[in-house]
C-alpha cells in the first residue's frame, strides 16, 4: 500500500501529489501520461495507443525510456522523470544538441512521434553515448512513426553518436 | 532575386527554392513539445463525448434505455437515433443518419454520451441498455451485389452506391470510361492477359494522431470546429453534405499525420455539433486507437476483373475491366476517388486508345472506406500493374522500358476525374524514369520475368527485383487564392510578411514551402515572413495539402499574390524613384532601380502609417501537368519460410524545381508507411468471419515496419523546369508508395519464379505459391 502523498520530481521540479478518488486528487490508477498532459500541462508526451506500443509517450524514468502510458503516477513515488520539456535550458531556452541535430537534419515531418522518439534517443545515449547503428535502430524499434522519418531520425542519431552524415555533402550547391 | 520579370524565375537566382539551409517554420516547437495538436488543446467548459457501439455488423435496435446512464453524476446529456434529425444524412448522396436505427457495421454508434470526464462518459456507456435484432450482413463488395444479399439502404439497389461526385464532376457523374473499340483493340493485341485481382485487405493507415473533433454551438446552425483534419475546407464542405446551410468554422492544428486519410471528419465532427447543441457545452469527440483502427475509414477495397493487351512493341491497346470498389458501409466522395483511379490508369497506360473501365461503388457491413494517401490510383494500380505485368512477361519485355513507352507525357490526351478532356502539358518523364533505374542498377539486377537476381548456395535464399509506376493529374486539383501582406514595422523600416492562405501542416513541411517562395520573389529573409494559422473562416479558400496539389496551387495562388504586391510597390514608387517600374527591384524591405543606383524607397514609406499593403493571387484547377513516381524494389524471399524482407528501395521522380530537397526526400521514403508498400507484404485489416469483428484492432495486432526492418532508400530526382506555374515545380509526394505494392509482388515473383498476386504476399501466400503447403 501506497503513501497517500506521492512525491515525483519531473524536470527538476518536485511534485507532491494528494492520492484519492476526491475532486483535484490523483486516483490509484491515474497513469503518468496522463497526470502529465492533464494536471502539469506537459503535453509534449502524445497519448495515441495507451497501450504501450507506439512510443509516443515515451519519457525517460531514473534513466529509462518508458511508455508513460503504462506506468501508474502512484508507482512513480521517489522516481525522477524527464520529458521532453526538461530538454532545453530551462532559462535562456537554448535547445540542447540533441534537439539541434533533429532539426539540423530535419528528423521529423508530422512531429507527433517526435517528442518519443527524441526521449528514447536521449535515453539511449545517456547510456551509451557512442552506440553502434544497430543499438539505435533497436532502441527505437517500439516508436512508430508513419510519415516514415525513420532515415532522418537515423541521421540525426548516428550524428549524435559520432557517426555525422556530411550534409554539405548530401545537399552540395543546395546549401 | 530582382524582380523584372519571368526571366528571374531562374534555379540560379533563389536563395531559399530549392536550397536547404532553413529549418521548417514548427521546427522548433516540434523537438521542444511546443507544437499544439488536438488533443493539447482544450475550449472552457469542454465536455467530452463518447460512443457506445454496435458488437454487430448490421442490426436493428429494438430497444434501448439509457434512463440509468443520465442518472450517472457528471453525465450531461445521453443521446440515441431518437433524439438525432434522422434526415442529417453522411456520405455521398446523403445516406446514413449520425445515429440510426440501424447499425451497419461492427462498431457503429448506437448511443452517445457527453459528461465532464472520460472516465464518467465510459461508465455511463456501460449503463446503457440495448436489444438489438440482428440482420444478415455482407462483408465482400463482390457478393453485396448479387441479388438476394442483405441490402443496407433502401436507396441503394444491389448495394450500389450511385455514381458521381457533384464538387469534383461538374457535368455529371463519372464512372465508365470508354474510348475506342475494346474489342477490335484486342484483335491487334499480340499479348493478353485476363484474370481477377484484388487489393482488397483495407488496412488502416492509422496515423499516430487519432481523429477527433472539439465542436462548440454558437446558436442557430453555426458551430465553431477545433478539429484534426489534414484539410478544413474538405472538412467543411463534407459536413455541409449533412448539414448543408450550416456554418462550420473549421480551425486545425499541427495535424499528427494523416496520409489523406483525416479529411472529412464528419463522423466525429457531426457527433460534436449534435452534442454540444444537446448540452450547450463544447463538446470533445476524440477517437481511441481501437476506435480509430474499428471504426475510421480505412484504405478502399479493389477487386477487378480485367483484360489487358498489349501489341508487340509492348504498348497497351486495350483495356477491358470492371472495378468494385467497397467503400465499407460509408462511402464520403469516393465518387472521387473512382475518378481519379480511372484517371491514373489512363496515365499509365497512355498511349492505349481503346477502353471499357466500368467501376461500381458498393456498400458492404463494414467500417467506412474512404482517402488515404494514394486515392483510388494505388487501389487499382495495384491490380491492374500485375495485370500488366503479365502481359510484359508473355512478351519477354524488360518492364522499365513498357512503363517509358507507355506512360503519358506531353500531347497525349487523358479523361480526369471530372469527366472531362485533358491535354497533358509540358511534362515528359522517360528520363526520370531511366535515371532512376540506372541509380537502382535495373539493368544488372533484371534478369528477366522469374528469374532471381541471386540465389545462396544452399538455394533457400533468393532475391529478385520489380518495379511499379504511377502519376496523378490532382496536382493542379481546386481553385485556390491567397493573400500575401506587407507589414511595416512601427518604429524601424523593417517589414514583415504575412501569408495568409489555409495550409494545414500535416508533416509536408508546405507551410515552410510557400514561405521559402514569397521570400525568393520579395527578397525578404526567411524568417521575417510568417503564414496565418490555419481556419477557413479568417483565410482565403485552400483545399488544403492533398494529392500533391500543394506544391502547384498553393505556389501558383501564393506567388501570384507576391507578384502582385511587388507590382503594388513597383506603382507607388514610381514617383520616388522617377523610373519606369520594369527597371525596378526589391531589396531590403524596400524599391531601389538599376536605372539610379543609390535611389532607394522602404516600403514603409510607401504605404500609408499603421497600414498594410496587400497582393493577391489566384489557382484556378488545371490537369493538365500530372507527376510520376517510380519505385524499384529488391527483396529477398526466403523459400524455406516463406518470409519476405525488402533490401532496397528506390524512388525516382522528375519533379520540376525542387523547392525543398530534404522534405522531398522524406516524402519519397514516405512511401513505405500509410499503408502503401507494405500492403504487399504484412498490412491487412483482418475481419473474424464469424464475428465479423475487426481482428487487427490494435497496434499490438496490427502489423507495421519497426526502425530496425527498414531496408535502404535512395533517391532519384530530376529537376526539369515544367511549365506549371512561376516555380516550375511538380507535386509528387502524395503517389510515392502508391505503386510499391504491385513493385514488391513484381520482386517476389521473379525471385521465387513464380508468380504471386494475392495481398499481401505473407510466408503463407509464398508457400503456398512454392506449392510447399
Amino acid at each position: 500500500m501506497a503513501a497517500d502523498t506521492v512525491k515525483i520530481t519531473i524536470n527538476g521540479l518536485t511534485y507532491s501529489f494528494s492520492m484519492g478518488d476526491n475532486f483535484g486528487q490523483i486516483p490509484w490508477n491515474e497513469t503518468l501520461l496522463d497526470t502529465l498532459r492533464n494536471r502539469l500541462n506537459l503535453t509534449a508526451a502524445k497519448k495515441a495507443c495507451d497501450e504501450g506500443a507506439c512510443g509516443c509517450c515515451t519519457v525517460i524514468k531514473d534513466g529509462d525510456a518508458v511508455p508513460s502510458c503504462m506506468q501508474l503516477t502512484a508507482d512513480c513515488d521517489g522516481s525522477s522523470i524527464t520529458t521532453l520539456e526538461g530538454l532545453a535550458d530551462p532559462v535562456t531556452g537554448e535547445l540542447s544538441e540533441l534537439q539541434k541535430k533533429f532539426i539540423e537534419y530535419n528528423a521529423f515531418q508530422c512531429g507527433f512521434c517526435t517528442p518519443g522518439i527524441i526521449m528514447t534517443t536521449k535515453a539511449l545515449l545517456d547510456k551509451n553515448p557512442n552506440p553502434t547503428e544497430e543499438d539505435i535502430r533497436e532502441a527505437l524499434s517500439g516508436n512508430y512513426c508513419r510519415c516514415i522519418s525513420h532515415y532522418h531520425v537515423l541521421e540525426a542519431v548516428n550524428a549524435l553518436a559520432g557517426r555525422p552524415v556530411d550534409l554539405d555533402k548530401k545537399w552540395e550547391g543546395r546549401r | 532575386m530582382k524582380n523584372f520579370g519571368d526571366q528571374n524565375y531562374n534555379p540560379e537566382q533563389y536563395k531559399y527554392v530549392g536550397k536547404v539551409n532553413v529549418p521548417r517554420k514548427d521546427a522548433a516547437e516540434l523537438v521542444t513539445g511546443k507544437a499544439v495538436f488536438l488533443d493539447d488543446f482544450k475550449v472552457p467548459r469542454m465536455l467530452i463525448g463518447k460512443m457506445l457501439r454496435s458488437p454487430y455488423a448490421h442490426a436493428r435496435i429494438k430497444s434501448i434505455d439509457v434512463e440509468e446512464a443520465k442518472k450517472l453524476n457528471g453525465v450531461v446529456t445521453v443521446i440515441t437515433y431518437k433524439d438525432v434529425d434522422q434526415n442529417w444524412k453522411m456520405g455521398w448522396p446523403p445516406t446514413k443518419p449520425i445515429l440510426g436505427e440501424e447499425v451497419m457495421y461492427v462498431g457503429d454508434a448506437v448511443a452517445m454520451v457527453a459528461a465532464e470526464t472520460e472516465s464518467i462518459a465510459e461508465e455511463a456507456l456501460e449503463l446503457i441498455k440495448v436489444e438489438y435484432e440482428v440482420l444478415p450482413a455482407v462483408v465482400n463488395a463482390l457478393e453485396a451485389v448479387k441479388d438476394g444479399a442483405p441490402q443496407l439502404y433502401d436507396m441503394f439497389k444491389n448495394n450500389i452506391i450511385t455514381p458521381g461526385y457533384p464538387p469534383f464532376q461538374k457535368d455529371g457523374p463519372f464512372w465508365h470510361l470508354v474510348k475506342g473499340d475494346v474489342e477490335k483493340g484486342f484483335e491487334e493485341c499480340a499479348y493478353v492477359a485476363e484474370d481477377t485481382v484484388e487489393f482488397a485487405k483495407m488496412p488502416a493507415p492509422n496515423a499516430p494522431e487519432a481523429p477527433g473533433a472539439i465542436v462548440r454551438w454558437e446558436g442557430g446552425k453555426n458551430f465553431t470546429v477545433w478539429c484534426d483534419t489534414q484539410s478544413g475546407h474538405i472538412c467543411k464542405t463534407l459536413n455541409n453534405i449533412v448539414m448543408p446551410d450550416a456554418s462550420f468554422d473549421v480551425r486545425t492544428f499541427n495535424v499528427g499525420g494523416s496520409y489523406g486519410n483525416k479529411q472529412s471528419q464528419v463522423v466525429q465532427v457531426m457527433s460534436a455539433a449534435i452534442l454540444s447543441m444537446k448540452t450547450n457545452r463544447p463538446v470533445k469527440v476524440f477517437q481511441s486507437k481501437v476506435e480509430q483502427m474499428c471504426c475510421f475509414e480505412t484504405r478502399l477495397g479493389s477487386q477487378v476483373h480485367a483484360r489487358i493487351g498489349m501489341d508487340k512493341e509492348g504498348v497497351v491497346k486495350a483495356v477491358k475491366a470492371e472495378w468494385t470498389v467497397d467503400a465499407g458501409c460509408l462511402s464520403n466522395a469516393t465518387q472521387g476517388q473512382i475518378g481519379v483511379g480511372i484517371g491514373e490508369t489512363q496515365i499509365v497506360m497512355a498511349k492505349c486508345p481503346n477502353w471499357d473501365l466500368d467501376t461500381a461503388l458498393v456498400a458492404t457491413n463494414k467500417q467506412p472506406a474512404g482517402i488515404v494517401r494514394g486515392y483510388g490510383g494505388q487501389e487499382l494500380n495495384s491490380c491492374l500493374s500485375l495485370l500488366m505485368g503479365r502481359t510484359m512477361r508473355e512478351g519477354n519485355f524488360d518492364p522499365v522500358e513498357v512503363y517509358k513507352k507507355n506512360y503519358v507525357c506531353e500531347g497525349d490526351m487523358i479523361t480526369w476525374r471530372d469527366g472531362r478532356q485533358w491535354k497533358i502539358h509540358s511534362v515528359n518523364y522517360v528520363n526520370a524514369i531511366d535515371a532512376a533505374a540506372k541509380k537502382f542498377g535495373w539493368k544488372d539486377k533484371w534478369k528477366g520475368w522469374g528469374v532471381p537476381t541471386w540465389e545462396s548456395e544452399d538455394g533457400k535464399l533468393v532475391r529478385g527485383v520489380g518495379c511499379g509506376i504511377i502519376g496523378n493529374c490532382d496536382v493542379g486539383e481546386d481553385n485556390t487564392e491567397a493573400y500575401v501582406r506587407i507589414v511595416p514595422d512601427l518604429f524601424t523600416d523593417v517589414s514583415r510578411v504575412v501569408i495568409q492562405t489555409n495550409i494545414t501542416e500535416s508533416g509536408m513541411g508546405q507551410r515552410s514551402n510557400v514561405v521559402k517562395m514569397v521570400a525568393d520573389v520579395l527578397n525578404v529573409d526567411y524568417d521575417m515572413i510568417e503564414v496565418t494559422p490555419p481556419d477557413v473562416k479568417i483565410n482565403p479558400t485552400g483545399f488544403g495539402l492533398c494529392g500533391s496539389r500543394g506544391t502547384i496551387t498553393y505556389g501558383h495562388a501564393i506567388v501570384s499574390a507576391a507578384e502582385d504586391l511587388r507590382d503594388q510597390l513597383f506603382k507607388l514608387a514610381v514617383p520616388y524613384l522617377e523610373v519606369a517600374a520594369d527597371s525596378m527591384y526589391l531589396t531590403n524591405y524596400g524599391v531601389a532601380t538599376d536605372a539610379r543606383p543609390g535611389r532607394f524607397v522602404s516600403w514603409k514609406k510607401l504605404i500609408p502609417p499603421d497600414l498594410t499593403l496587400t497582393g493577391y493571387g489566384q489557382h484556378l484547377e488545371n490537369f493538365s501537368t500530372p507527376n510520376m513516381f517510380m519505385i524499384f524494389v529488391e527483396v529477398e524471399v526466403n523459400k524455406e519460410t516463406g518470409q519476405v524482407k525488402v533490401l532496397d528501395i528506390l524512388g525516382g521522380s522528375d519533379a520540376g524545381q525542387i523547392i525543398d530537397p530534404s522534405m522531398l526526400e522524406m516524402q519519397a521514403q514516405a512511401g513505405i508507411g500509410s499503408a502503401s508498400l507494405d500492403t504487399a507484404l504484412y498490412e491487412e485489416h483482418v475481419i473474424d468471419p464469424a464475428t465479423l469483428r475487426t481482428l487487427t484492432y490494435d497496434m499490438l495486432e496490427a502489423k507495421t515496419r519497426p526502425f530496425n526492418d527498414f531496408p535502404t532508400y535512395e533517391t532519384c530526382f530530376l529537376e526539369s523546369q515544367f511549365d506549371t506555374f512561376q516555380f516550375k515545380a511538380v507535386g509528387v509526394g502524395e503517389i510515392a508508395g502508391a505503386a510499391a505494392a504491385s513493385a514488391t509482388m513484381q520482386a517476389i515473383s521473379n525471385a521465387i519464379g513464380t508468380q504471386v498476386s494475392t495481398y499481401p504476399a505473407t510466408p503463407a501466400v509464398i508457400l503456398k505459391a512454392l506449392n510447399k503447403i
